[in-house]
């Protein structure tokens, strides 16, 4: 099973604040434990939502917002995607992670073809692997 | 640049465990998946499960503690997202517009850092 790691933003985050050596340090540590254990799969950092916009979608009518989006909760500020075999699992390794003063982290379970079911036709399926095939080997080029 | 296109689904914010996408909605995905692919623009795509499904694990006084799902209180939990290769915001922005979404969705384009973005002695400590 895939599941996304999502951590929240904070002040520090949304301010741009860089991470200093010791965390830095730290995270490092951590990703190659991950990558050992044959748990990562990816993770990126997210510039601060000030850079950032949002698109509402309404009818036929779609609207901009420029960030910040200070009013929101559940702005992201980073994540990972990681293989376990289940939440549990995902919960154990996220516990080891070098967080503390309050950060708080989501786990999301990411659905795989299979959970379709038949709305996941075979010509989808196989249409919905060639995009996965390609958007790797262009992932891989940049 | 690379830009992450976050999904945040109106019907997420009371979906069910068992929730999947209708079959209409995942076909006109899968077209608007191809549609990036063609452009050479798509880096990476996935979708969630439902909200209620999740964990949460919150550091605190070098503790960890995990609460499982449903957070009835968090507003505007992310569905998914597309990874895309782009020139500027702008060019993010309008691929987000044509997007198959749903009343009352949003999609949040966000930049994705790259090394080149930290400074040298952070680029040192990271091993870069």
């Amino acid at each position: 099973m895939r599941f996304m790691i999502i951590v929240k933003a904070d002040k520090n985050s949304e301010a741009g604040v860089l991470p200093d050596q010791k965390i830095l340090s730290e995270m490092g540590k951590f990703n190659e434990q991950l990558v050992k254990a044959g748990v990562m799969l990816a993770g990126e950092g997210l510039h601060p939502s000030s850079k950032g916009a949002r698109m509402r979608f309404s009818g036929t009518k779609r609207t901009v917002i420029d960030g910040p989006f200070t009013e929101s909760k559940e702005l992201i500020a980073g994540f990972w995607l990681w293989q376990v075999k289940s939440k549990d699992e995902a919960i154990e390794w996220l516990k080891r992670a070098p967080f503390d003063g309050g950060t708080e982290v989501e786990i999301r379970q990411v659905f795989e073809a299979d959970d379709f079911g038949p709305a996941l036709t075979p010509e989808l399926r196989a249409q919905e692997e060639r995009v996965r095939a390609q958007a790797a080997r262009q992932a891989r080029k940049t | 640049m690379r830009f992450m296109m976050l999904v945040i689904p109106k019907a997420y914010e009371n979906a069910k465990a068992d929730f999947v996408p209708s079959a209409e909605l995942v076909a006109k995905m899968t077209k608007y998946n191809e549609s990036l692919t063609k452009a050479g623009v798509l880096l990476g795509l996935e979708g969630l499960t439902p909200p209620v499904r999740a964990a949460r694990v919150k550091f605190s006084g070098g503790k960890a503690k995990a609460t499982d799902g449903p957070f009835t209180e968090a507003k505007e939990l992310v569905g998914g997202y597309w990874m895309i290769q782009a020139k500027s915001k702008q060019e993010a922005v309008e691929w987000a517009t044509r997007a198959p979404m749903l009343d009352g969705d949003i999609i949040e384009v966000r930049q994705v850092q790259e090394i080149e973005d930290f400074p040298e002695d952070v680029r040192k400590a990271a091993g870069r």
